[in-house]
């Protein structure tokens, strides 16, 4: 699966699992407004994605580095695609 | 000894100093019984060993002689079998010599016991001690030392009397001959105050080979176990994953809980399948010893305990935050348990464990709530929920549950997870929601027997 893929599924489950329907779901979309994301949904989407890529990129940052903007699905596959291709 | 009943002669014991106690019980039954059990060690396995108490009383009595010629500043019990520790303990208190007990988690603390000598299941001190430091004839008290089960922080060392150590222990005639389980770790409070009890009063200690649910059933059922000291976490795994037939089979008629708090659902459970146990929940630590028992078979202790002194003298009040604290006697500070309790109609019932609290974007989680919801949701067995690290929330609600096996026809795994999220949705908090779920087969246990949180 590419990032973007896996991204797309952890969404869906988010979604599923608290109760609401699994639209499509594109790289343009807004994570809060036209996905309905809260922060809860957000920490979920990313033990989802610690799981099936391996990687937690907003916990194995350094406590120092500004911390990217999350507004869009594809803001979420540009840092995972990041931490993906980093040596560590 | 005279031709007194040993009945009589057991309750009597009290009479004696606490540290000559456990040597005296088991000598005792030793004289009148020579082949009576004395401990059952790994029931239901296949390296089952009966041990008598002619054969603990002579191990004593050996051991004994060697205390009193090496004296040795104090010993650390260091063996692995039960029948071991009860000699090294009934030895040690006879001669007045201190003695620990380290769990396997607490055994980096041995450097704070400096000159102390450990023994392990040879009985035999080793040659160093012999020749080691000696103590000076009766300038310490006897003592005992045990860790503490680092529930909430790490293993600490905490010393106690003879006296505080068997403070709890009931010597009258009902409580004389009976069969014990032992499902605690021996080194730990809870465990010695199991076999304490089992031994000074006649009883069999039974000491299953493994914590396995059928295991553990079949023990009970065929070393004819009476009593059944346990947390109410290894009693809800016996409970709903031990082996039916077993279980429809244990003839208890005491339980006594202890180590965590008993909800209300488990102790309905335990009064259905066991309708002529009494069922006790002890409230003890391994610093405050017990602190009062609750007979009534109701979740959490009646209201008007709160700022009150109970009958064993405890005075119990409460901090603005829920804590429970306790001041043991009127010549002792008051102490913060950890314990959150909240007012419930006429009783207080225990919340969790202020360090078992899962905050959640700042907001307060109590995972044994939502464990008690999860469990009854229908094809769910058991439950565990605990805090996952979130680098946006601080932590996540997290829970891994056990389904009944077999769920029934039509149901799979995946509808029981639905129902189980939809239902605390309806009945949690959002954030309170667990938000990841994992099946698993069975539910990790600390060495304690408790729930792990983290």
């Amino acid at each position: 699966m590419t990032p973007l893929e896996s991204i797309a599924a952890a969404i869906r489950t988010v979604l599923h699992d608290t109760g609401r329907d699994a639209a499509a779901i594109a790289p343009e979309m807004l994570l809060a407004a036209d996905l309905g994301l809260d922060s809860l949904d957000l920490a979920q989407t990313i033990v989802l994605l610690e799981r099936s890529l391996g990687v937690d990129p907003f916990r194995s940052a350094p406590a120092a580095a500004p911390r990217p903007a999350i507004r869009t699905v594809s803001d979420l596959v540009s840092i995972y695609t990041a931490a993906l291709n980093s040596p560590h | 000894m005279t031709t007194a009943a040993n009945a009589t002669t057991i309750a009597n014991l009290a009479d004696a100093p606490a540290e000559d106690r456990l040597a005296s019980a088991i000598a005792l039954v030793a004289r009148q019984f020579p082949e009576r059990t004395a401990i059952v060690a790994n029931a239901g396995g296949d390296t089952r060993r009966v041990i008598d108490y002619a054969t603990l009383t002579a191990a004593i009595t050996k051991l004994e002689g060697e205390l009193a010629a090496a004296r040795p500043v104090g010993i650390v019990a260091r063996a692995k079998r039960v029948e071991s520790l009860v000699v090294i303990a009934a030895a040690c208190g006879r001669e007045h010599v201190p003695v620990a007990f380290l769990a396997e988690d607490a055994r980096d603390l041995v450097g704070e016991l400096r000159d102390w000598v450990p023994l392990d299941d040879s009985l035999t001190l080793p040659a160093a001690a012999v020749a080691g430091p000696r103590r000076e004839f009766e300038t310490v008290p006897p003592q005992v030392v045990v860790a503490t089960s680092g529930t909430s922080g790490p293993p600490k060392l905490v010393d106690h009397s003879w006296d505080s150590l068997l403070a709890a222990a009931r010597l009258a005639e009902q409580w004389h001959g009976r069969g014990w389980l032992l499902v605690y770790d021996a080194t730990r409070w809870a465990g010695l105050q199991v076999w304490l009890q089992a031994l000074l009063t006649a009883g069999r200690l039974v000491v299953p080979a493994s914590r396995d649910p059928d295991l553990v059933a079949k023990a009970c059922v065929d070393e004819d176990v009476s009593i059944l000291p346990a947390t109410p976490t290894l009693l809800r795994r016996l409970i709903t994953s031990g082996d039916r037939a077993a279980v429809a089979k244990m003839k208890l008629d005491r339980i006594t809980l202890g180590g965590e708090a008993a909800d209300a659902q488990l102790l309905e459970q335990a009064k259905t399948l066991f309708p002529n146990a009494k069922i006790t929940h002890v409230y003890a630590t391994t610093e405050l010893g017990e602190v009062f028992r609750v007979t009534d078979g109701l979740a959490g202790f009646p209201a008007e305990w709160i700022g009150r002194q109970l009958p064993g003298g405890a005075r119990l009040s409460m901090r603005r935050d829920g804590e429970l604290l306790v001041q043991l006697s009127r010549d002792t500070a008051e102490v913060g348990t950890g314990d959150l309790v909240e007012r419930r109609g006429k009783r207080f019932e225990f919340t969790g464990r202020r360090s078992d609290v899962i905050v959640v974007g700042g907001a307060k989680v109590f995972p044994k709530r939502v464990e008690e919801i999860l469990r009854g949701v229908p094809g769910i067995a058991d439950a565990r929920v605990y805090g996952l690290p979130s680098a946006i929330t601080g932590e996540l609600v997290a829970a891994e549950i056990v389904v009944n096996e077999p769920l029934p026809a039509g149901t799979t795994p995946d509808q029981v997870r639905s129902a189980a999220l939809a239902i605390c949705r309806e009945r949690l908090e959002p954030h309170a929601v667990p938000r990841l779920v994992d099946f698993v087969k069975k539910l990790a246990t600390t060495p304690a027997g408790k729930i792990p949180r983290r």
